[in-house]
């Protein structure tokens, strides 16, 4: 019986080629986080470190620069054709996350970068790193899912995917995204991680007592306590504690809200 | 014998989730409580049983004050039957001590300083409402096997609870299924609603703006909340 | 040695207790950790009742919905024997297609009816989709003996209705147990209040049933996804049962060529073998035509069967109906060839399993159909209970419109 790893690494691989064979014109996105740097391992194994499509790191211009490092050293490396995409527009308008929400800015910094990187390479396929245990509505996610013109999903009605076939016909829509780490969950990625020993960002280990759990734009990621400096220690605190999802600055605002609601309902 | 399973802030949304048989009966859906300024627990049941919207006449002498308005049986739907019991229904028959215990619980809640003592205080707001709801379970069960035409019982447990523990999700669906059995154990023709829904602020519940209903027999399409009165008079009928 | 894993599904009606039989069966073979015991016991005292077992479906359901799986969830308990897994397909709506989707991966059922109750509708379609499936090993579980007394003759009058149902959908139980699953008689421990029966309990039942020979005895399959050039040629694909192993002499189907393996290759490895389950590249020691969709086996028998006409039971899933002479894509592991519903011997209700007598050659969303396909091109196909991968197929038309099952196939 192959182990636990094992068959989670056949699945994605299986759905990486899949999705290679079925649509030939695809990209892969790079956060350069653990979760996209595991499904660029997982390309590398399907074709053999010959990963025949282009690697696309989205670039708002505020990442850590820990990031930015990361990313040369390891396309070099790796042989990769990076591609990086940015909203020059928007960024030269002066767009961060404090100037409009955060909202607007993740809108223009990270989905017109990328609407406009598949418009222009016309990508038939996207490969994504997004796990189903994440929130909220990833739950709902499938393995191959078509995305229109303007970027709108309709989760509620969805084909099944029985018995590994997935969607392999386009019509009129966009692109379609693909999700091969749709069945890990975030301690099966750093079980992963910690066997084939790969390289990750040093901002997912513990400084001064904090580490990040997720990683994005230096402006608007916050840490959590940790003292997990290795990969083997991350994967022991993951196994052994259910850290709180969300960071306590997070939970105090819920208290705020949630005070002021009641009050309002009569409760207090 | 009709029966009506009021019950507090059940959410659409988690019976969908859960799929409680007997709660979701051959018929079921969200009503339309849009006309309302909020979904407040006592405006909304005040205008299901009189089978009009209550806003203004319940928060006439402000929203502190509202919990002690009561309804004269002639001006609800009650009156229709011969040998009604209404169980703890906000602005008919509420409990006005064991709710104001909760709400000074809640209130505490919220002012203790640590989370030590945040969890201790969560702990006696959820066996407080425990305790309640054990005791109108068993009020709902002997007046069920009695002898009336009409019966309403009202389970506060899903609001109470709700408040400050919706975000255990585990905890929401055991409550569920101890809801589910009590609707399995109503034979006869029953119409179980909610005054509104619930949603997750982090582990706490905020009402949602719309409720629940469903039918054995009729599919009630989106119904206002003011609209059982009528539903429930024709059953009578019928 | 290691220990062997049985999967199996229990169904039945929503109310006769499956719930509570899965609790019991963790909490009485010690697979429920102290803490969730006790959570679950303060839980059923703050609403005033006695610990129930239906409540561990809740932690296990929970479990599932905050984790990776959305169609089917795997419930692990163990005996002395070997480890079990509970394959549950929950919700009501859904029901068929995820049983389809996950009765498919078990390899027994239990099948449980209420006492007081007997045998209802539901139980009916259930037992008759295990049927469709060719799960031929269950085990009947009589449930909630306790609300009739214990009495023997109720629970063979209940036994007679089951059997003479079961036999009519060719389904023969290899046991039919009277238990309380809310007392946990004769499900691992056995019943005071029961001594006119001798049989074996759930778990004895259980560890009586004979596993699916693992992947190193099935015949070995290999179907292909693609081939690469980069710097010497690789088929890659998947390992669907067997193991293949460097040296094996090949059989591709359906062109019928031979050769035989070079090597195993993975990223940077060359390993000897590859197991089920594995996605792997071989390289070939002649330079034979491969290409996505072929099936390498090995020379000897059992071959799977090349052909171009197929029976086979399919479960409709889309609201368009299928329309008489529709050409479809019928896609089987990488194969896919365009194919046609040549005759509809049967269409049945998933609900309520009434016989559908119907002209025009439809069938609709949520109905099950015995029927005859003819596809444009021969496939490589094989008995579902031998290979699975070439024992089911998706119908499509954009997208996927139907599930099936292969029950037979003539040349």
């Amino acid at each position: 019986m192959l182990d636990h790893l094992d068959q989670l690494e056949s699945q994605s691989v299986y759905i990486i080629r899949e999705a290679y064979k079925q649509f030939k014109d695809i990209a892969m996105l790079w956060s350069i986080g653990k979760d996209s740097t595991t499904l660029l391992h997982l390309c590398r194994k399907a074709f053999y470190g010959h990963v025949p499509f282009p690697v696309m790191h989205i670039d708002t211009s505020y990442k850590f620069k820990e990031i930015y490092a990361f990313r040369d050293r390891w396309s070099k490396e790796w042989n990769l054709k990076l591609l990086v995409a940015r909203n020059e527009e928007a960024i030269a308008g002066g767009m961060n996350p404090s100037a409009g929400d955060k909202l607007a800015c993740c809108g223009q910094l990270k989905t017109d970068a990328l609407k406009q990187a598949i418009a222009k390479y016309r990508f038939r396929a996207i490969l994504l790193g997004i796990r189903r245990d994440e929130h909220g509505i990833r739950a709902k996610e499938r393995y191959f899912s078509p995305r229109n013109r303007q970027f709108e999903w309709n989760y509620k009605d969805q084909p099944p995917e029985l018995w590994d076939q997935y969607k392999n016909q386009q019509a009129g829509e966009d692109h379609i995204r693909v999700h091969p780490l749709l069945h890990w969950s975030e301690l099966d990625i750093w079980k992963y991680v910690q066997r084939e020993q790969l390289p990750i960002v040093d901002l997912y280990f513990a400084k001064n007592g904090r580490r990040y759990r997720s990683i994005g734009c230096e402006t608007c990621c916050s840490t959590i306590e940790s003292n997990a400096d290795t990969v083997d220690k991350v994967v022991e605190e993951l196994k052994t504690t259910r850290i709180a999802e969300r960071s306590g600055r997070a939970q105090d605002k819920e208290r705020a809200y949630m005070m002021q609601k009641l009050r309002s309902l009569g409760y207090m | 014998m009709i029966v009506v399973l009021a019950i507090d802030a059940l959410e659409l949304a988690l019976v969908e989730a859960f799929q409680p048989v007997h709660l979701m009966q051959k018929f079921h859906g969200r009503t339309d409580i849009s006309e309302f300024s909020l979904p407040r627990t006592m405006v909304l049941w005040s205008s299901f049983m009189t089978g009009a919207n209550k806003e203004k006449v319940v928060l006439a002498d402000g929203d502190k004050e509202m919990w002690n308005y009561r309804f004269d049986p002639e001006e609800t739907l009650f009156s229709a039957f011969r040998d009604p019991v209404v169980i703890d229904l906000p602005g008919f028959s509420y409990d006005l001590a064991q709710h104001e215990e909760e709400r000074r619980l809640l209130k505490a809640f919220f002012e203790a300083g640590d989370d030590g003592k945040k969890e201790e205080v969560r702990k006696a707001y959820n066996d407080h409402a425990f305790r309640h709801h054990r005791e109108i379970k068993k009020k709902f069960q002997d007046a069920v096997a009695g002898d009336h035409d009409f019966v309403l019982g009202y389970f506060s447990i899903a609001d109470v609870i709700g408040h400050l523990n919706f975000g255990n999700r585990m905890l929401m669906r055991m409550i569920y299924r101890d809801l589910d059995e009590i609707a399995a154990s109503v034979k006869v023709p029953k119409i179980i609603l909610s005054d509104h829904g619930m949603q997750a602020i982090g582990i706490f519940g905020d009402h949602s703006g719309y409720g629940f209903w469903s039918s054995g027999t009729a599919d009630l399409g989106t119904p206002r909340i003011t609209d059982f009165r009528r539903i429930i008079e024709g059953m009578q009928k019928g | 040695m290691e220990r062997e894993t049985l999967k199996f599904v229990i169904v039945g009606h929503v109310d006769h207790g499956k719930s509570t039989l899965i609790g019991r069966l963790l909490y009485d073979t010690g697979s429920l950790p102290d803490e969730k015991i006790e959570e679950i016991r303060k839980f059923c005292e703050a609403l005033g009742k006695d610990i129930e077992f239906g409540y561990v479906m809740d932690h296990l359901e929970e479990e599932r919905d905050q984790g990776i799986t959305i169609d089917t969830a795997q419930i692990f308990f163990n005996s002395a024997k070997r480890d079990y897994v509970i394959i549950d397909a929950p919700g009501h709506v859904e029901f068929v297609k995820n049983m389809i989707t996950g009765a498919s991966l078990a390899e027994a059922a239990i099948l449980i009816v209420d006492a007081e109750e007997g045998v209802r509708e539901q139980t009916k379609r259930h037992a008759y989709i295990l049927g469709m499936l060719g799960l031929s090993q269950v085990i009947a579980v009589i449930n909630k003996m306790d609300l009739v007394g214990h009495r023997k003759e109720r629970f063979d009058e209940v036994k007679r209705d089951l059997l003479k149902f079961l036999d009519g959908i060719h389904i023969s139980p290899g046991q039919v147990i009277p238990i309380s699953a809310k007392n946990g008689e004769n499900v691992a421990k056995g019943s005071d209040s029961m001594g006119w029966y001798t049989g074996p309990t759930v778990l004895q039942a259980l560890d009586l049933l004979r596993p699916k020979p693992g992947a190193a005895d099935h015949p070995m399959r290999f179907v292909v996804q693609d081939v690469y050039n980069f710097s010497k040629r690789i088929v890659v694909g998947r390992v669907e049962s067997g193991v293949v192993s460097a040296g094996d002499p090949l059989l591709i189907l359906p062109s019928r060529e031979k050769t035989t393996v070079k090597s195993i290759e993975e990223f940077l490895r060359t390993p000897a073998s590859a197991e089920a389950g594995k996605a792997v590249g071989i390289t070939t020691a002649e330079k034979v035509f491969v290409d996505r969709g072929n099936v390498l086996v090995p020379p000897g028998p059992p071959h799977p069967s090349v052909t171009n006409t197929i029976r086979a039971n399919i479960f409709w899933m889309d609201r368009r109906p299928s329309g008489p002479g529709e050409v479809f894509r019928f896609r089987c592991a990488t194969q896919e060839a365009a194919c046609r519903i040549e005759t509809i011997h049967a269409i049945r209700d998933s609900s309520s399993l009434e016989t559908i007598s119907r002209d025009g050659g439809e069938i609709r969303n949520r109905e099950v159909a015995d029927v005859t396909l003819k596809t444009e091109k021969d496939v490589v196909i094989e008995d579902f209970n031998l290979t699975e991968a070439l024992g089911r197929f998706v119908l499509a038309r954009q997208d996927t419109c139907a599930g099936g099952i292969i029950t037979g196939f003539s040349a």
